[in-house]
């Protein structure tokens, strides 16, 4: 009976009520109104004034918890004792990280996002710029710090050649990541825009996580479960394709099948090269998703790609000699990964890759065989220490074996080849001062099993928000093993070795985007034949000569950037501008030159405008790139003389007759320019001492795409607008 | 000791009725407020207050879903893109905290699928493709956890009726959806101020486009 009337007293003999009142402000002094003040596990509380101010009544007494809390701040818990008396509370609240509102770091980096709402360039921006024809590298190619090389169809980064750009899936290392092509024709990336819901393109400067890359890391997220099941299918111009993607709960498998021949286009369009059988390739994708549990996820991904032409080939000075070249290309890739969250402050994530690319040529009887096999297997551990500071750190094992085959003259069969297991470890760590200053630092370190060589590589980064606008800057070392063709003669080669300093400027204020950037660029250890002499371009490389790692170049430059969605209805448009000044002395250089691959000047402007009475996007790429300075043997000098710039103006239109059809209709180089990208001469000269010249030019004026893609899907709304 | 065992357990049963009249009174107001207020510092109010019982009342959807309608309120209100991801992203924290405490209920699904929807409205060109399709699905979700729900039905029609304006094809299977969702509008029986009743004035606006 005494328990119940204590419990009776204590429900309604609390009639003593406590008034409490107080100011929040934030840590500059400011009045924060909106703010949330609770008795914790009552109901009892306020909300601030535009003041600041608040004040409420009650009837809790003794020791309570008061609870402040405020959107975009850190929530403050105060112990309190409640007497009776009128209390005066005054609040600072600390302002939170938060990804709207804090810096980030932009030097050298443009991501495109669907997650992230504060990027630059979205991951449909990719699909849907003229005169890429939905390759990844083509509209990144519209973007700053990348140079034109129209008949490479690569991603060339700040005077780097091809093959210093890198690109990861899921964190996991692509050994070749374009398809074959042609020679002077622009080979396409092997993976397709739809596959990724991130893309992050760096120009310098990236994260330590990346290693062998000397100039740039193109870095893919793939998507996660797609919640529909459906049936999709393209009828292309130059093919078809059919997808079917099953979903289930918790996860969904995809596959595609892919089969294109250019016979017939190249049948219709007259073309420069003389085909013997055009390129016509067979591909099979598939991708599996699955969640386990509630905070893992198991993703895998393969692919397998057949792709064989010929053609015929005519030497400069000879042109009745026609020579036939044939190329078989077989490709797989397959990558596997697990991610998991430990609550919200831990994340771990591994993955395991599988390259595996061979090159089959044959040119009049005599054939080279290049095979290179890899494997990644990496593991990442990533931890939220606090709102401030967050660390990764990981290792990876890239174990990669390569071998070329051919039929020497007399000798026979010749085979050289290497094996190369490189360890890697690396660690970074992201520090915010304030939603207004940031620092990252990290350091990568490597083992190279094959030269036997140790490598450490700091880089480090910050961003600092001014007025509007932020400032970024970084710094990094860069490595990245010699090319195949010179490590399977010299397995000793050290890696080629840069330094990246970049500053960057950026603003990014309703829907509008304003960068600059200005860099420099060092690179040392560069491959280097021992007696460098003046080649004719595209004469045999004497591969007998001793190679050193002693070449070395630097490239400068700065690049300006603006993209504007905002001053014209319906209409997006970016403008890029990018400056390069580089020289390097490495492999047969007799001396320090602009190597074939750099244009000073590159300029472009993308324009993108829905016209919903047509229920169409249209959209216009201008591209132009200053000329590319080459090598003449007929004059004095050494890369002495200089192509004519580039330039092209490519359109596309998607039209949407109803939510399951898209019509896609491209064409590149609507004013049928002749481009030239370059020279190639005859080896001997002729009898008047000359060496006789061709140019190279693109293999048709033009090439025009129309696709129809078709979706069967029980869900309404549901298109291949993602991978036009 | 039978009458104090009996004395016991009504005194439990009066103490849980006496709080749960607390819960709802306390709620009247503030879900009152979400419903009415115009601007963005009222709504904010009536959020917090609607925080502060959510926090006391751990079992709760309720007051969490109403500060997520309210969170939606203030998005809609909003005119600075970042701010209204912001609102928006407080209120898909609080859905999801409801969806977990009460699985299965399609009035905080229909929600979800709203909160998407509006996502788009900040940059129809780029986020249409990937919000517009979580919307639908969300809708589709809710009207499988209940046929009857006038407001999940209501959502989808606008959806679909935004959809068969952009294509120019017909919106009879629109319009027709927001039909039965207003006989379901008019035949609700608001027994609770805790049940959600909102969503009737939108769907007379889409039912005068449809003529």
């Amino acid at each position: 009976m005494k328990w119940i009337i204590a419990c009776l007293f204590s429900s309604f003999a609390a009639a003593a009520q406590t008034t409490l009142h107080g100011r929040v402000t934030d840590g500059e002094g400011q009045p924060m109104p909106g703010a949330n003040i609770t008795v914790k596990n009552t109901y009892d509380g306020a909300s601030t004034g535009l003041d600041g101010l608040y004040q409420f009544v009650t009837a809790e007494t003794g020791r309570q918890t008061l609870i402040i809390s405020s959107i975009g701040y850190v929530s403050l818990e105060k112990p309190i004792d409640l007497q009776g008396a009128s209390m005066t509370i005054d609040v600072v609240l600390r302002e939170g990280i938060n990804e709207l509102e804090s810096v980030v770091i932009s030097a050298g980096a443009f991501t495109a996002s669907d997650q992230n709402r504060r990027t630059v360039f979205k991951a449909l921006d990719i699909a849907t710029t003229a005169g890429a024809t939905a390759d990844i590298a083509g509209a990144l190619n519209t973007l700053p710090g990348t140079q034109k090389v129209g008949e490479s169809g690569r991603l060339f980064v700040r005077g780097g050649d091809g093959t210093e750009t890198r690109t990861f899936i899921d964190g996991m290392v692509v050994l070749d990541a374009y398809g074959p092509a042609a020679p002077n024709t622009p080979s396409r990336g092997r993976f397709l825009p739809f596959m990724f819901k991130g893309t992050s393109f760096s120009t310098g400067g990236y994260s330590a996580e990346y290693g062998q890359a000397l100039s740039s890391a193109l870095a893919l997220d793939s998507k996660d479960e797609d919640p529909t099941t459906r049936t999709d299918i393209g009828l292309l111009s130059v093919g078809a394709d059919v997808a079917h993607t099953q979903a289930w709960k918790n996860g969904s498998w995809a596959g595609k099948a892919q089969y294109t021949n250019l016979r017939p286009y190249m049948n219709l369009i007259n073309q420069e090269i003389d085909w013997i059988a055009p390129p016509a390739s067979t591909e099979l994708s598939t991708a599996f998703r699955q969640k386990v549990g509630s905070q893992g996820l198991f993703k895998f991904y393969g692919n397998a790609d057949r792709n064989r032409f010929s053609l015929y080939q005519t030497p400069v000075g000879d042109e009745g000699n026609k020579e036939a070249l044939e190329l078989t290309n077989v490709y797989r890739y397959g990558n596997a990964t697990y991610a998991q969250a430990f609550g919200d402050r831990w994340f771990w994530r591994s993955g395991v890759s599988y390259n595996f690319n061979q090159n089959q040529f044959d040119r009049m009887g005599s054939g080279l065989r290049e095979r290179e096999t890899g494997v990644h297997i990496k593991s990442v551990v990533e931890q939220t220490l606090s709102d401030r500071v967050e660390w990764k750190a990981g290792v990876e094992l890239i174990h990669r074996q390569y071998s070329a085959r051919w039929q020497a003259d007399q000798s026979g069969i010749r085979v050289q080849g290497f094996t190369e297991p490189l360890w890697a470890a690396f660690a970074e760590v992201d520090v915010y001062a304030s939603n207004h200053f940031v620092m990252r630092a990290g350091v990568r370190s490597e083992y190279n099993g094959l030269n036997q060589m140790v490598g450490i590589d700091p880089r480090a980064s910050l961003a600092y928000k001014l007025g509007e606008g932020q400032v970024s800057l970084a710094y990094g070392r860069f490595r990245q093993s010699a090319a195949n063709t010179w490590l399977r003669t010299d397995s000793k080669l050290a890696s080629e070795k840069a330094e990246h300093i970049i500053l960057n400027y950026q603003l990014i204020k309703s829907n509008r985007t304003f960068r600059a950037e200005a860099y420099y660029k060092n690179y040392v250890d560069l491959v280097k034949f021992q007696s460098a002499t003046a080649q004719v371009p595209g004469a045999f490389v004497p591969f007998t000569q001793p190679l050193l790692n002693t070449g070395h170049g630097f490239a400068k430059g700065f690049e300006l950037f603006w993209r504007d969605n905002q001053s014209i209805e319906n209409a997006d448009y970016w403008i890029s501008y990018s400056y390069l000044d580089t020289q390097r002395d490495y492999l047969h250089f007799p001396t320090a030159a602009a190597p074939s691959f750099a244009s000073a000047h590159n300029f472009s402007v993308v324009y993108k405008h829905f016209v919903s009475a047509i229920k169409s996007q249209i959209g216009f790429t201008y591209s132009f790139a200053s000329g590319r300075f080459f090598h003449d043997p007929n004059r004095a000098g050494f890369q002495n003389a200089r192509t004519p710039s580039y330039q092209d103006l490519s359109a596309n239109v998607s039209y949407l007759p109803n939510p399951r059809v898209i019509i896609h209709f491209s064409c590149t180089n609507l004013l049928g320019r002749d481009n030239i990208f370059g020279y190639q001469f005859a080896t001997e000269p002729d009898a008047d001492g000359r060496y006789a010249e061709r140019a190279i030019r693109q293999a048709a004026p033009r090439f025009v795409f129309l696709g129809v893609f078709i979706t069967l899907s029980k869900t309404k709304g549901i298109n291949q607008l993602p991978s036009l | 000791m039978k009458t104090l065992s009996v004395a016991v357990v009504l005194f439990a049963a009066l103490v849980a009725q006496a709080n749960d009249k607390k819960f709802e009174e306390a709620m009247a107001a503030p879900i009152q407020r979400v419903y009415t207020a115009e601007k963005i510092d009222e709504l904010q109010t009536a959020v917090n207050t609607l925080d502060r019982i959510a926090q006391a009342e751990k079992t709760r959807w309720e007051p969490l879903y109403y500060a997520a309608f309210g969170y939606v309120m203030m998005a809609n209100r909003e005119a600075e893109a970042a701010k209204k991801d912001g609102y928006l992203d407080q209120a898909l924290e609080r859905i999801k905290k409801a969806a977990a405490l009460n699985q299965n209920n399609s009035e905080v699904t229909a929600l979800e699928g709203f909160v998407h929807m509006i996502r788009v409205t900040v940059d129809p060109a780029t986020r249409g493709q990937q919000y517009s399709g979580l919307s639908m699905q969300a809708y589709g979700k809710a009207i499988q956890q209940d046929p009857n729900n006038p407001r999940a039905l209501a959502l989808m029609a606008q959806m679909q009726y935004g959809m068969a304006k952009f294509f120019n094809s017909p919106v009879t299977e629109a319009c027709g959806l927001a039909q039965k969702a207003m006989t379901l509008f008019e035949a609700a029986k608001n027994e609770s101020i805790l049940t959600p009743a909102w969503g009737k004035g939108m769907t007379e606006g889409l039912l005068q486009q449809c003529q």
